[in-house]
């Protein structure tokens, strides 16, 4: 059955059509206005407002205003974890998201420089502030910068489940520590992805961590091919569907956090599984908004790659 | 209640106890006061003063600490008194004849000792010199004669250096002690081999370790204490990671106290050991110091003070105060400033002894990105002078000059300076050690550096002879050798290799003669040419033996060039 209504032919990523406060914390944050970054993100829930800081970490030149803000009150979390996460994003900016082998030694020298400057703004914020998920997320991902091991960044892990359960934003993190590439194994990594998941009640978008796993375990088989080869096997086939109805099919699945990233990742498990049907609702209930992430392992041009997808999926030819 | 004597010249201080009689008689000299190549020697002392006792079943014992060395016994009046008495006179007239044999029991009691956490904390912190030297071993045994020994006791073991501990209703009868005039000796100035601190080094896997140097106090020892609670919460009870979990608190003669802090890891744990003690001394440097441990810190220590004092187990920390100028405070002074300790006064010291902090963290870890500088395990230069490369190996290079020794190749450099030797271990094969007063270390190994033999003579005769340590002759099988060349050697290394100094000279002759003979081949066949001579040889050959004899003269000015460096 095909929709009567023709594909929309915008792709939006940007977080603004999501959290529309995003667009009043930049503006504040250029204006150096900290009291209304503080109410954007004090209003926000937990995994929201981590994501809300990860949406302008990357905003040029912020350090000395966000150093000035510790300055006047140290136990400020929300400026510690925005700064730590705004260093880490310089420090990642100049080692690039390659593989270790394409990063020269003076990348990966001004990485760890960045890396050591965030983690000693994200101490101090940690230890003034305990129960504060964000900055144990960007703990997280300073830690596997550093190399400082899997049992230091689990136990980072732990303190922030502690500060919030299920924490999807750090949960992202902890699943890049457990794959080969950086601390862990195939199999720690998808245990990871299913306890986590178990440990969230069904309608919670957490499911996609398993499909999450997924993806990385297909990319390292190789090319396009060998993706679609694993992807394909019945037994990641059938771990994808079951994700797929305890979150974005299940009936409590809401438009909290991580609801467009969860949907844009099923309709490419989907287009790639050459599923139509599953791929055009998922679809429909993004409209046009999507996240690059993970589209953009399959293309340099992830929007060109989605509307493609989106259009085979309302009928369209591939 | 304390009661300030003397017995013959030597302050005494007698308390009641409620318990068996005790005392013990202190001297102010210990591990830190030993120069490197006569470490070992108040261990030795302890030893032979001890020997005269017996071997009765007593309870008694010699202890040689870092700035104190006691004989202490516990027992019958009348047993005390002999003992203090003998002890006193075996000090004056050491059993010489025992030096060989409490050398050897010396030497197998220091076997079981293994390099623990605190020796290397001091190590890194110090370097080689007074309270750095505790981490060495006792290299000094082989050397001391018996004039040192009587030279070291003299100068230490005296009534003016000593105080006396009884624990008991009074002071005994028949007590003499007899111990020479002498002079109170200070306690050395602690060195610092950290030009940076917080600092960090790498140590072994399974324990991450920390020490920190702060005004001594009740406020650093509450806070030593409230560190152990915090640390056993945070890596025992609520992560699992440790199992032991310990904090230390020394106070030192200059007025400053020793705070150490360890934590036993499993190497796959190690980071989070790591980490979480990271976090622990940041929490408390920025003040975060809970008032309910607070409360029971004080509590607890109020009731050992209480109990000590009960059984005059605070008079040895009376004396040893007493020994570094400090007045002797009662039970009543010490409680009261332990409660006037503050939350505030902790939080004061935590954030120093964090801003003092020396880490070692466990196995390969590092600790840059918590803002711990590098300890130096390497020297900043060189010293200049004549450079002898390794046999094989010419990138390393063994540098002698004027100032000291060099060693550098893989990207390290380190140097000892003459005027900053704390003592060099010499082996009968001609190998040198010389450890600098940083700690840092040139093995000099005569097999593997072609023309060392001259190092090691200009070693002996710059270096004064109290600095050297004679070592045992070592096992041939343990004196290196020349690792194997490099592979595949260009032909030019290859005839370096054949024979070092010798080839070279030999290949520099030959390109010299080869010079020559094309030189002159080439001269006179050009005076041919132009006289016109009919066997002149054409401008092909000619030209020939020219750029020959360029190239030879270019290969023979480039090996002298070499040779010089």
């Amino acid at each position: 059955m095909l929709p009567a209504m023709p594909p929309p032919t915008d792709v939006v990523f940007d977080a603004v059509a999501v959290y529309p406060q995003k667009a009043t914390l930049r503006a504040a944050l250029h204006s150096r206005d900290w009291s209304t970054c503080r109410a954007v993100l004090d209003a926000a829930a937990p995994m929201d407002r981590t994501a809300l800081i990860g949406h302008v970490s990357q905003e040029r030149g912020i350090e000395p205003f966000l150093r000035s803000v510790l300055t006047v009150d140290p136990a400020d979390g929300t400026a510690a974890a925005l700064l730590g996460t705004h260093l880490i994003d310089v420090g990642w900016e100049i080692r690039t998201g390659k593989r270790a082998k394409y990063v020269s030694r003076e990348q990966f020298a001004q990485f760890r420089e960045w890396l050591c400057r965030a983690e000693q703004v994200l101490i101090d914020g940690a230890m003034l502030n305990p129960g504060d998920p964000a900055i144990w997320k960007a703990r997280l991902t300073s830690a596997r910068g550093l190399s400082l091991g899997l049992a230091e960044v689990r136990r980072r892990y732990d303190r922030m489940q502690a500060a919030d359960p299920g924490h999807l934003p750090g949960q992202f993190q902890m699943l890049q520590s457990y794959c080969p590439k950086w601390d862990g194994t195939w199999e720690q990594l998808h245990q990871f992805a299913r306890e986590a998941t178990e440990a969230t009640p069904p309608g919670s978008p957490h499911a996609v961590l398993i499909v999450d796993a997924h993806i990385e375990h297909a990319l390292d088989e190789g090319g396009l091919a060998e993706m679609v080869g694993y992807l394909s096997q019945p037994h990641v086939r059938a771990d994808i569907y079951q994700a797929a109805q305890r979150s974005i099919g299940h009936p409590d699945f809401t438009r909290g956090y991580g609801w467009v990233g969860a949907l844009s990742t099923f309709a490419m498990c989907f287009t790639i599984l050459d599923d139509r049907n599953a791929a055009a609702t998922a679809f429909r209930e993004l409209g046009v908004l999507a996240t690059e992430d993970p589209w953009h392992y399959l293309s340099a041009n992830p929007a060109e790659e989605i509307r493609k997808a989106r259009a085979w999926a309302f009928g369209g030819t591939r | 209640m304390i009661t300030e004597l003397a017995v013959d010249g030597v302050p005494v201080l007698l308390a009641p106890t409620t318990g068996p009689m005790h005392a013990g008689l202190a001297f102010r000299v210990g591990l830190a006061d030993e120069p490197l190549a006569r470490r070992g020697i108040t261990h030795l002392v302890e030893h032979l003063a001890l020997h005269s006792i017996g071997v009765a079943d007593y309870h008694y014992n010699g202890a040689t600490t870092t700035e104190f060395t006691f004989f202490h016994m516990q027992g019958a009046e009348a047993d005390i008194v002999a003992f203090l008495n003998g002890v006193c006179r075996a000090l004056t007239d050491l059993p010489m004849d025992r030096l060989p044999v409490e050398k050897e029991i010396l030497r197998t009691e220091e076997n079981g000792r293994g390099g623990n956490p605190a020796d290397m904390l001091a190590l890194w912190r110090h370097g080689a010199r007074d309270y750095g030297t505790v981490a060495y071993p006792e290299w000094g045994l082989t050397g001391i004669t018996p004039d040192d020994l009587r030279a070291w006791v003299t100068r230490y073991f005296n009534r003016g250096n000593a105080v006396l501990w009884i624990a008991g209703p009074g002071l005994p009868d028949g007590l003499e002690l007899g111990l020479p005039d002498g002079e109170r000796q200070p306690a050395p100035a602690a060195s610092s081999a950290l030009p940076v601190r917080p600092a960090y080094f790498s140590g072994p896997p399974n324990v991450v370790a920390w020490n920190a140097i702060v005004p001594r106090g009740a406020a650093a020892g509450v806070f030593t204490a409230v560190l152990e609670r915090v640390l056993f919460r945070s890596l025992r009870q609520e992560s699992g990671l440790s199992y032991t979990v310990r904090s230390g608190y020394e106070g030192r003669a200059d007025g400053t106290a020793e705070i150490t802090a360890l934590a036993d890891a499993l190497p796959e744990k190690q980071g989070a050991v790591l980490g979480g003690f990271v976090d622990v001394l940041a929490a408390m440097r920025l003040g975060l110091i809970d008032e309910a441990d607070m409360t029971a810190v004080v509590n607890q220590r109020a009731e050992e003070l209480t109990r000590a004092d009960e059984t005059g187990g605070l008079l040895p920390g009376r004396v040893f105060g007493l020994l570094t100028g400090r007045p002797v405070q009662t039970l009543e002074q010490d409680l009261a400033d332990l409660r006037a300790v503050t939350g505030k006064d902790v939080a004061e010291i935590a954030a120093v002894a964090c801003a003092d902090g020396l880490l070692m963290t466990p196995g390969r870890t590092r600790a840059d990105w918590a803002g711990y500088a590098e300890a130096p395990a390497e020297s900043t230069s060189a010293v200049e002078g004549v450079a002898y490369p390794m046999i094989n190996h010419p990138e390393v290079r063994l540098i002698a000059g004027d100032a000291g020794v060099s060693r550098t190749g893989d990207d390290e450099i380190v140097t000892v300076r003459y005027a900053e030797c704390a003592a060099v271990l010499a082996w009968p094969d001609g190998a040198r050690r010389l450890i600098g007063h940083d700690g840092i270390q040139v093995q000099v190994e005569p097999t593997l550096f072609a023309g060392a033999g001259t190092v090691v003579r200009e070693i002996d005769a710059r270096l004064p002879a109290e600095l050297r340590i004679p070592m045992p002759a070592r096992d041939p099988d343990t004196i290196p050798a020349p690792p194997p060349a490099a592979p595949k050697p260009t032909w030019r290394d290859r005839a370096r290799v054949l024979g070092g100094y010798a080839s070279r000279y030999a290949w520099l002759a030959g390109l010299t003669l080869m010079t020559l003979v094309c030189g002159l081949g080439a001269l006179f066949a050009l005076i041919l040419l132009i006289t016109g001579d009919e066997d002149a040889p054409g401008l092909g050959p000619l030209a020939v033996m020219i750029a020959l004899a360029v190239v030879m003269g270019r290969a023979a000015v480039a090996q002298v060039r070499e040779m010089r460096e």
